[in-house]
């Protein structure tokens, strides 16, 4: 293995890092604001990665264009999903939010089966590829990575600038509190919950440009979020960007050293070490 | 004249009852107390009127308007603001941000910079710690940062619960001082405190509770010279 190569797999797990960042960004949201485990991230990841590649393999949309779609329509599909489920039971116990999201997870997965049988798909799309010195980088990879930093910074611009974001942090905060300054909770919620959904589709979106994938890969996905989660911080959305880093680095360097089917023992085995070391994720946070 | 007319509520917290017919009707521009034992209702009193705990009986009344059913986000609209037992501080956001959230509704939107100022002037500690966690704060900053952000939401009438609730004595005739002020202001204000005879010096007229009923009233000059409130709650 040589120098060119180790920095390549580095960057490159850098790069696909934080994309995975912005998938555990949306999961964390939802965690923080509501305290809701979402067990349909995963599969809202894969309907993200669909709409990309439909919008552009047959309207013919550039994939970032369609990604804008995909964002917009991610986030009322979580407001929706958020009055339909989620309202009902989201003062109950963990385990009824569980089963309404996992009962979602499975009625997506199923009509996107149906649909889209589970023909691993490739979007074909590429942007040829980028040398910087030493180092040669897939241009989608690269984009990807750029289209989440953006996507961050707008994120805590809105969380900590505007007034609806800080209605958020409100909310996740302290709920009656918010109710008796007047603000309207639910709408509050259903906005959270939009926004992190609408963070997974926007992954999903990236991920298919550079990778190919299946109504079913949203779990790996969703997984690795949990993963980066508890890695970072659960209610830090700075913790999962570094979180997603982390991990992004160990999928990159580590098949170099042995095979690629370690990854995942590898990464799990971290996630129960840092359960065990240091519940509260690298970046603290509450509780 | 009443803002507020309260008629024989009854609520509770599940299958517990604990208004069993809680009556008031507080005059606007003056600082009318609520007092009574552990237990008996004032708080429950006070998140029955916000629509925090439903009204199971009785009606709420506020300025002609029937509110009993009006959902609690939509109180601050009206103008009823309440600053809640312990405070229920955003105690992951700075001071600032805390006194920006209190001016949620319209009205106080409307009249941030005017209100800020205010609240400024009259605790000049938060101008200093505008951009700190209000989560960081002493206990008595913290009332400091309820109150300044009750007063951000331009209400018409301010609730507190339990004013002076593991506060130092300095603080608490702090606090009351202020309220005087606040009253000399015009402001209406329903003061629910466990201090009997502080709340009884400052307010113009008192409500004793009793097992979740209206026990007694009268102005508070009169209530504080009765003979079974001196007994029962100043132990004299």
């Amino acid at each position: 293995m040589n120098f060119s190569n180790l920095l390549t797999s580095l960057v490159d797990g850098l790069l696909i890092g934080v994309v995975y960042g912005i998938a555990a960004m949306g999961l964390n949201l939802i965690w923080g604001v509501m305290r809701v485990i979402n067990l349909a991230h995963g599969v809202i990841i894969a309907l993200g990665m669909f709409g990309v590649y439909l919008f552009f393999s047959t309207l013919g949309l550039n994939p970032y264009l369609a990604l804008l779609l995909v964002a917009v329509l991610g986030l009322l599909l979580g407001v929706l999903i958020y009055f339909i489920v989620i309202a009902r039971v989201i003062n109950a116990p963990y385990l009824s939010t569980l089963l309404a999201t996992f009962s979602i997870n499975m009625i997506i997965l199923g009509l996107g089966t149906a649909a889209f049988t589970t023909t691993p798909r490739d979007s074909g799309f590429s942007l040829g590829n980028v040398d910087l010195g030493p180092l040669t980088l897939q241009g989608t990879r690269l984009v990807a990575a750029l289209v989440t930093i953006l996507v961050t910074g707008a994120l805590y611009y809105f969380l900590y600038r505007t007034r609806p974001g800080k209605y958020i942090r409100a909310v996740a905060n302290n709920r009656a509190a918010a109710e008796l300054m007047g603000i309207p909770s639910d709408r509050i919620l259903a906005l959270s919950f939009g926004i992190g959904t609408m963070l997974a589709a926007i992954a999903g979106g990236l991920i298919a440009t550079f990778f190919s994938f299946t109504i079913l890969s949203g779990d790996i996905y969703q997984q690795k979020s949990f993963v980066i989660g508890v890695l970072g911080g659960l209610g830090n959305p700075l913790g999962a960007l570094l979180g997603g880093l982390i991990l992004g680095v160990l999928e990159g360097i580590l098949p170099l050293a042995m095979p690629n089917t370690w990854v995942p023992v590898i990464e799990f085995l971290l996630f129960i070490i840092i359960l065990l070391v240091k519940p509260s994720g690298l970046l603290g946070g509450r509780q | 004249m009443s803002i507020l007319e309260i008629h024989n509520v009854e609520s509770g917290y599940g299958e517990v009852q604990i208004l069993w017919g809680a009556s008031m009707n507080p005059q606007e521009g003056k600082l009318t107390c609520l007092v009574g034992g552990n237990g008996v209702g004032k708080t429950t009193t006070l998140r029955t009127i916000m629509g925090l705990n439903r009204a199971w009986k009785g009606h709420i009344i506020f300025d002609g308007k029937d509110i009993t059913r009006t959902p609690a986000y939509a109180k601050a609209d009206l103008g009823i603001v309440l600053v809640p037992e312990g405070r229920q501080l955003f105690t992951d956001m700075s001071v600032y941000e805390n006194l920006e959230m209190g001016a949620t509704n319209n009205r106080a939107r409307a009249k941030f910079k005017e209100n800020l100022e205010r609240v400024y002037v009259m605790f000049p500690r938060l101008k200093e710690r505008a951009a700190q966690k209000s989560g960081t704060l002493s206990g008595g900053e913290q009332q400091m940062v309820a109150v300044g952000r009750g007063l951000m939401a331009d209400p018409r009438i301010l609730m507190i619960d339990e004013l002076s609730l593991g506060l130092a004595p300095v603080l608490t005739l702090q606090l009351f001082q202020t309220l005087r002020e606040l009253r000399k202001q015009g402001l209406t204000i329903l003061l629910v405190e466990q201090n009997v005879q502080m709340a009884l010096a400052v307010a113009d007229y008192g409500y004793v509770f009793a097992e979740g009923r209206t026990e007694m009233e009268g102005p508070a000059r009169e209530l504080i010279k009765n003979e079974h409130i001196r007994a029962a709650y100043l132990g004299l």
